[in-house]
């Protein structure tokens, strides 16, 4: 037998709102005895249960399966049924419940997932079929595990919307289809059973691909260790190697690649040049000129590093290198 | 204390201060940097989307200089700090690695992987040490709210990097306290600058930028640090483009982070480099009562 575990108390703060009563959202106390292990959810749930019917949160399996229980826990992204009071409790004395980031709002602890997937399902989230090599009837199609291990990680998310809620650039530009959008489509460019990668790439590299801040937020936001940011990274040099710098973005990656082979070292004039042409150096030069008059360097460019023989090696014997992703 | 110093391009170039003052404030804490004019870019992140596996060989052979003098690596950018810990942690996949060793073999460069790869605010908060640094304050920061800004890649992946907590660091803050300054605690503190998209989107990365700004803005920053060069351009160089994006006015001074450690050291701002910063520096030091070290 364990050892009965001591209560402690828990003071909570959740978030509460209902935009149809108008008025500011506020946070409202309650407290709690509660074991240690608990789960945030179970508190709130005890919450709503035994003294304030009307918070409204959602969840469903209680097991870190469903997804639904997503919000933020002391700032920090979490799913209710998978995080202990305890640690909180020790760490920042009480525990401040707020809803997801980058979604409106319904109620309390309960947002607007419609943006999060409508932008899902414009990835076509679904195997399309190369009609020139049909899928065969009546047996199931074969993968090597080589095959499916490049995309072990995305069948693991649970479409909680964490990495929609923690994601800069889904905050600051409606064009950004979100970290778990793009982890999905990457899921089908890289399965051998999918015949539209080609399309696929296309179509989201001119829909938001390059808007990714690689800043990994998402990553560290993911309960599943999905890791969408190194999934987008993956998709980008998937386009960059099929497509070539058709976009400001993928002319960036391209660009910075040439730009290192030259001298070995960034030259940052140039890097303007390579990734916006002229035009776009034309539309850039007078913050240019403003920033020279007190960083001259930039106009004088970099010193050539020692070595650079080695780095233009290194390119020619990896420039052409196939096998990807990493 | 000696490392083999990498101070990445942009230290370099259009963020020279960042250089000056690293090796001021180096110089006074017995810090020996040690200079490699081999070391190449460390392909910023950009180089990754455009091949991954030669990204990771360009910085395998920057890891095997280092290696080959036996010295550890010092960083003083962020994104710099991420790609060459990414760099190393890749090569511990066999079949990276084997990859990585064929390009490398040719040349006569092998690398073991030893070179720990470390940035200037861990070698300052864990090496150093805030109590050595706060010994050593010559003018106090006292009443100067400073906003750490701490950059992307210092802290994420936090299982890659294998640092503080991602979530909820404190070693800028703990050396701003050090420093006798005042720490500002936002939510912008481990967010993004906006940087990587800047030249793919600048309205929308100047919109990212500003929000950050504004959020330490509104929890009573008066100035702003980072140890990340690339947040620096988007923060300091592209502050005048952000507060017209955001519409609003900001004059938030932008210190990169040996600058504001220089300072409570007692250096001048021209040591520093402050002059060459976009935004003015002149209200941070105006708190401080100018710019005179006291006898």
């Amino acid at each position: 037998m364990f050892a009965a575990e001591k209560l402690i108390t828990v003071p909570f703060d959740v978030y509460r709102y209902d935009p149809t009563r108008g008025g500011e959202p506020r946070y409202q106390h309650y407290e709690l005895r509660l074991a240690p292990h608990t789960p945030i959810l179970s508190g709130l749930l005890r919450i709503r249960d035994e003294l304030d019917p009307t918070l409204t949160l959602r969840y469903s399996c209680r097991s870190a399966i469903c997804g639904s229980c997503a919000m933020l826990v002391n700032s920090k992204s979490r799913l209710a049924c998978h995080t202990p009071v305890g640690p909180e409790v020790a760490e920042h004395g009480r525990i401040v419940v707020d809803p997801m980031r980058n979604q409106p709002v319904l109620r309390d602890l309960v947002v607007d997932q419609k943006p999060f997937w409508t932008r899902y399902e414009q990835m076509d989230p679904h195997l399309i079929p190369d009609p020139l090599r049909p899928m065969p009837e009546g047996r199931p199609t074969q993968m090597t595990p080589a095959q499916v291990d490049r995309f072990k990680e995305t069948p693991r998310c649970i479409a909680c919307a964490s990495c929609y809620s923690a994601c800069p650039a889904v905050e600051a530009d409606p064009e950004f289809p979100g970290p778990m959008a793009l982890a999905k489509l990457y899921r089908f460019v890289v399965d051998p059973r999918d015949g539209a990668h080609k399309a696929r790439l296309q179509k989201i590299q001119t829909s938001g691909l390059w808007l990714c801040l690689r800043c990994h937020l998402c990553t560290e936001a993911c309960p599943k260790d999905v890791r969408p940011s190194e999934r987008i990274r993956d998709l980008k040099e998937l386009a960059v190697r099929a497509q070539g710098g058709t976009e400001p973005g993928s002319r960036h990656a391209i660009g910075f690649m040439k730009n290192i082979e030259e001298a070995g070292t960034l030259n940052e004039l140039k890097l303007v040049r390579q990734t916006s042409g002229l035009s776009g150096m034309v539309a850039a030069a007078g913050q240019g000129i403003r920033l020279a008059r007190k960083k001259p360097e930039l106009l004088k460019g970099p010193k050539t590093i020692e070595g650079i023989a080695e780095v233009r090696k290194l390119y020619a014997a990896l420039e052409k290198d196939e096998e990807v992703p990493l | 204390m000696k490392f083999a110093y990498y101070p990445g391009c942009v230290a370099q170039e259009s963020g020279k201060e960042l250089d000056l003052a690293t090796r001021w404030v180096s110089a006074r804490l017995g810090i020996e940097l040690v200079e490699f004019p081999s070391f190449s870019c460390c392909g910023s992140g950009f180089l990754d989307e455009a091949n991954g596996i030669l990204n990771v060989a360009l910085n395998a052979r920057n890891l095997a200089i280092a290696e080959k003098a036996g010295l550890d690596l010092l960083t003083i950018c962020s994104t710099c700090q991420g790609m060459l810990t990414y760099a190393n942690r890749r090569l511990e996949n066999p079949t990276v690695k084997a990859r990585v060793d064929g390009a490398l073999a040719p040349l006569g460069i092998s690398y073991s992987g030893k070179t720990r790869v470390t940035h200037l605010l861990q070698v300052l908060t864990e090496q150093v040490g805030a109590d050595r640094i706060r010994s050593m304050v010559r003018r106090p920061l006292t009443g100067l709210k400073v906003g750490a800004f701490y950059g992307c890649h210092l802290l994420r992946p936090a299982d890659e990097m294998r640092s503080e907590s991602a979530e909820e660091p404190h070693s800028f803050e703990d050396l701003i306290s050090a420093l006798g300054a005042t720490p500002v605690l936002y939510r912008g503190r481990v967010m993004c600058c906006g940087f990587p998209i800047l030249f793919v989107k600048e309205p929308t990365a100047n919109r990212i930028a500003g929000r950050q700004i504004l959020d330490a803005k509104a929890h009573g920053a008066d100035a702003m640090a980072t140890p990340c060069p690339l947040c620096h351009i988007s923060l300091d160089s592209f502050q005048n483009k952000v507060a017209k994006e955001v519409g609003e006015k900001l004059d938030m001074p932008i210190f990169h982070l040996p600058q504001l450690v220089g300072l409570a050291l007692g250096a001048t701002p021209e040591e520093l480099g402050l002059p060459r910063h976009m935004v003015s520096t002149d209200s941070a030091l105006q708190k401080l009562g100018g710019v005179a070290v006291p006898a």
